[in-house]
């Protein structure tokens, strides 16, 4: 009976666990094209390609102003906000980055 | 009812029992290891405690704990105190 | 002036003597590792200087005693017999004197000078425990010096000790245990042996070691004694006599005998002022072994494992990742430029290279928490708990209690690492389990086979997520389990058990220092070993993947798109008074011109330091930069969005070189062979290049895959997942499954596959280890994938039924037992059988 209860209480751990996998450590630079847009480029520590990556621009609030996606290059280029705004590269849990618009200089 | 002197061993003994050792009846490397380990002749032992799942058992030897398997423990035979 | 005198020292004492940090304590920083020849025994040495000498002090494994039944003893007792030292050092555990002298007798029987230093007397003070030291020394016939190695205290006596016993020479008397009816046996062999001249051995030791039957002392007579049968008969006819007439063996008495004089000298030396009160130990295990407690405890230090060094450690690499790339772009900058199309080849190779030891290395943070977090839980005395406690369920399977970790470190739940998991095997005392702890540690969930379960799980079953990643996550334990069993039924029946007895020593407060010690010495093992290693394999399959490569024709092919990018390109801007600039062979210069720009403004966030980038730049080529940075310029403007359009057309052009060369490489035609082999597993020749270039290094898998899967002409970037789906319509579910599966138990990376060597020692372990998981992954993905076509399954279905399988054999194997009681084999040796 012991034994079952802990084994029971092994796979309600693992379940908990489940979706929590980190897998290869995620980068993602963006630059300032001087013509008010910014283009940012992504990809994976092991070389995979971020292509098709989730993008997000919000605001400082966080109400979300455009949606995109990494393009074949690895690239999504977006019209620069008026005002401060935060880039986020969504590839999933524990791959997530986010970039202040003020870092990114013209 | 007098007990009769039946020879009892280690793995017999049941948590916060005290017991001697009176025979080592393994030989081979298990006789020489519990005797590296300390268990001789005339030796106390203090059984702590059983593992969650009942094997190993712990036991102290003077200053120090020691755990051991029980079909090893039945090698050690003991007299209760 | 006298000269520096040479003194060569060894170290020894039974395990939790704190042996390890009276060695540190003694050599400090000059201390190096290596192996004891031809075993996979560690041995550590170090220096130190004390007046005129200088002393090399080699630190013996830890053993409770010197006999020949274990790797370790031997080992230790090989190196007293032959290098004969000048000095043993006996590291004892002052609190635990009646046990540790049983050791200590061993060591002056050996006949060399012996410095007894009884540590962790902190700790006897504390229980209440005052030992008399000179009276020690008179009755061992030995220099006793108290210390507390951890805090430093008696390193100056200590080294002052043994520089006097090494000067003891002539007038050294050895001490001499009383076997009371032993001895007149042993005079007669003693007196056989004094009649062989130039015996390098000391006589006595050896008269003792004979009668004790002992099989390594006979190997020796064999070896260095003329006319040895005389002598080994004489001892065999003594050895039976002794025992008729006392009823025991003599193994049996000495080992008594020893114990015996240990209580008495316990007796005369040690006094107990109070009663042993429970100490704090005590009272932690009285949780930490507790029957609830205790094992949800035990999750608790595996989440903690998992949570700091995995996770946190990932976050680690979030910073240190950008400096290995930076690395990389060094190294980019110093080689050959690349061309439009193609890229000279000592820059292709360079490059690879660096990316494939980048990606090793990436792993360091992560390895350096994990590894102290590993000297933290060995130093503080928790993992004798955690084998205590599993030991039950673990031997059902012909593994050890102390296989829990490895396991773990693996990767039990999800995101383990084989690496440090078969580098933890290192504990294991019973060589059978070891070896089989060593061979299924890699069927773990390691980091690295994860991507590709998120990628297909992502794909073939987007409404059971995390069913799925639970399945992956636990069915490996489910299968390495019962191989566990059947390796120690087949192959590894011949291997020796060992009795389990485990000491659980007091709880120690693990220093830092010795902690990040630990740490530092395995990542620099990891880098040493196993990094150059896989660093020449990344070559070998750069070799692969590269040739022989395109035909003349194909290269003709991207040559035609490459001039008809760039002739569109032309056309645009004609009239453009930038045009001039960026004629010929200066595309390629502003090409590169601008990813120069790019890689310095990477991550600068500080505008001042921007704007001096730009400066920079700007005076390089003020025309490149206009077109690179045009702000208000029309023309400019004008000349860079021909431009973008350039670029794009160069990445795709590369990109699908880069694809089809896989193709046309030795790995791709390998890949294509094995079809009709896989196939059966569901795999395509694609999937066999990627797992083909994933055995330099897992990770490559997914990476490899996103070239082999083009992106398509129309419609925005994809990811690998949905362009994957679109372009393999024949895969289903029922493929990915196998393939995570084969995944799952493929053969270890190359650098598991050396830590398997260093940890097993011989080749034939690493190549079993690389061609078992193999074999099982082709077989059980296509009994998978061929049996659930023939039945009709779905994926889903057919990973519950072959879970459920897995499950069956665990629990089936777990109760079958062929022999009843393991323990008969090594509670009887042979001889004795017939005495």
């Amino acid at each position: 009976m012991r034994k079952i209860f802990i084994t029971m209480a092994l796979l309600a751990f693992g379940l908990v666990f489940a979706g929590q996998a980190p897998a290869h450590t995620p980068m993602c630079d963006c630059f300032d094209n001087g013509d008010d847009t910014v283009t940012c480029e992504g990809g994976f520590s092991d070389g995979s390609s971020a292509a098709g990556v989730v993008m997000h621009v919000m605001d400082s609030s966080g109400k979300a102003l455009l949606q995109g996606k990494m393009n074949q290059d690895s690239e999504f280029t977006f019209e620069k906000p008026d005002g401060p705004y935060k880039v986020k590269f969504d590839a999933g849990e524990g791959h997530k980055i986010e970039i202040n618009g003020e870092d990114i200089v013209e | 009812m007098q007990t009769p002197k039946t020879k009892m061993t280690l793995n017999e003994m049941k948590p916060k029992d005290r017991c001697r050792v009176r025979k080592i009846t393994a030989r081979g490397p298990l006789g020489q290891r519990l005797m590296d380990m300390g268990f001789f002749p005339d030796v106390e032992i203090y059984v702590v405690r059983n593992a969650p799942l009942v094997d190993p058992v712990e036991l102290r030897l003077g200053e120090y704990h020691v755990s051991v398997r029980h079909d090893e423990a039945g090698f050690v035979e003991v007299e209760r105190e | 002036m006298t000269p520096m005198s040479r003194i060569q020292a060894a170290l020894a004492g039974q395990p939790n003597s704190g042996k390890s940090t009276v060695f540190n304590m003694l050599t400090g920083a000059r201390q190096y590792v290596a192996n004891y020849p031809g075993v996979t025994v560690e041995k550590k040495s170090g220096f130190f200087s004390c007046d005129t000498s200088r002393v090399k002090l080699i630190d013996l494994p830890g053993t409770y005693s010197l006999t020949s039944y274990s790797l370790e003893e031997r080992v230790a007792r090989d190196f007293l017999l032959h290098e004969r030292p000048k000095v043993v050092v006996n590291v004892v555990d002052a609190s635990n004197l009646k046990r540790n002298l049983y050791l200590t007798f061993q060591l002056l029987e050996m006949e060399i000078p012996v410095v007894l230093c009884l540590n962790m007397m902190d700790v006897a003070e504390r229980r209440g425990l005052s030992i008399d030291a000179p009276k020690l020394a008179e009755r061992l016939k030995a220099w006793v010096v108290p210390a507390v190695a951890k805090r430093n205290k008696g390193k100056d006596e200590l080294r002052d000790a043994v520089v006097s016993a090494s000067q003891a020479g002539g007038t050294f008397k050895p001490f001499n245990m009383d076997y009371g009816p032993l001895e007149p046996f042993l005079s007669e062999i003693e007196e056989k042996l004094s009649q062989k001249p130039g015996l390098a051995y000391p006589a006595r030791w050896l008269a003792v070691k004979l009668m004790e039957d002992d099989h390594e002392a006979r190997k020796l007579i064999q070896k260095d004694v003329p006319n040895p049968g005389e002598l080994l008969d004489l001892a065999v006819q003594k050895r039976k006599k002794f025992t008729a007439e006392h009823h025991e063996v003599p193994e049996r008495h000495t080992a008594y005998t020893r114990h015996l004089t240990a209580c008495r000298i316990h007796e005369a030396c040690v006094k107990a002022e109070k009663k042993s009160l429970s100490t704090l130990s005590d009272k932690i295990d009285r949780v930490a072994c507790h029957r609830y407690l205790g094992p949800l405890i035990l999750i608790g230090v595996i989440y903690a494992l998992y949570e700091l060094s995995i996770v946190q450690g990932y976050n680690l690499t979030n910073y240190t990742w950008p400096l290995l790339a930076g690395l990389r772009n060094l190294a980019a900058g110093l080689l050959p430029d690349p061309g439009f199309t193609h890229d000279p080849l000592i820059r292709s190779l360079i490059l690879w290279f660096t990316d494939s030891v980048n990606a090793l290395l990436n792993y360091i943070p992560i390895f350096f928490i994990l590894f102290s977090l590993i000297a933290v839980l060995e130093d503080s005395g928790y993992m004798p708990r955690m084998a205590f406690l599993l030991d039950r369920v673990f031997r059902r399977f012909g593994l050890h209690g102390q296989s829990t970790l490895p396991l773990i470190l693996g990767g039990v739940y999800v995101g383990g690492c084989a690496i440090p998991g078969v580098m933890a095997c290192k504990a294991i005392p019973d060589e059978r389990a070891r070896l089989a702890t060593i061979l299924i540690v890699p069927l773990m969930n390691c980091l690295a086979k994860v991507p590709l379960y998120i990628l297909l799980v992502s794909i073939y079953f987007p409404e059971h997520k995390g069913l799925a990643m639970f399945f992956m996550a636990t069915v490996t334990l489910f299968m390495a389990l019962p191989v566990a069993k059947l390796l120690t039924l087949t192959v590894l029946k011949k291997k020796e058990s060992a009795p389990f007895i485990l000491e659980m020593p007091p709880y120690h407060f693990p220093t830092v220092q010795a902690v990040l010690r630990r740490a530092v010495e395995r990542v620099w093992l990891f880098l040493k070993k196993i990094v150059t290693i896989v660093a020449a394999v990344a070559i070998v399959i750069f070799v692969l993947l590269q040739f022989p490569g395109l035909s003349q024709e194909r290269k003709a092919h991207y040559e035609a798109l490459a001039d008809k990018a760039k002739s569109e390109f032309h056309g645009k801007i004609q009239g453009n008074p930038y045009a001039e600039h960026v004629q010929g062979r200066n595309l390629m210069a502003l090409i590169l011109f601008q990813e120069k720009y790019k890689q310095e403004r990477r991550g600068v966030k500080d505008k001042e330091k921007a704007r001096a980038i730009d400066a920079r730049f700007q005076e390089k080529n003020p025309a490149f930069f206009s077109i690179i940075k045009p702000k208000k310029d029309k023309d400019a403007k004008k000349v860079n969005k021909a431009f973008k359009k350039v670029v794009k057309a160069r990445k795709k052009i590369r990109r699908e070189i880069q694809g089809e060369k896989i193709n046309a490489s030795f790995l791709g035609s390998l890949g294509a062979a094995l079809e009709p082999v896989t196939k059966w597993a569901g795999f395509n020749w694609r999937v066999n290049v990627a797992l083909l270039s994933a055995f330099a290094a897992k990770e490559s898998t997914v990476a490899t895959l996103g070239t082999l899967y083009q992106q398509e002409e129309s419609g925005s970037g994809e990811t690998l997942e949905s362009r994957m789906k679109e372009q393999e319509t024949g895969f289903t579910a029922l493929n990915a499954l196998t393939l995570m599966l084969f995944m799952a138990l493929y053969p270890p990376c190359i650098a598991t596959t050396i830590m398997v060597k260093l940890q097993s020692g011989e080749i034939k372990w690493m190549l079993f280890s690389m061609v078992y998981p193999m074999v099982l992954g082709i077989t059980f993905s296509s009994l998978v994938f061929t049996g659930g076509r023939a039945l009709g399954l779905t994926g889903l279905q057919a990973m519950l039924a072959f879970y459920g399988l897995c499950v069956a054999a665990t629990v089936g194997l777990a109760l079958y037992n062929p022999r009843r009681k393991f323990s008969y084999n090594h509670a009887f040796s042979k001889k004795e059988e017939n005495l």
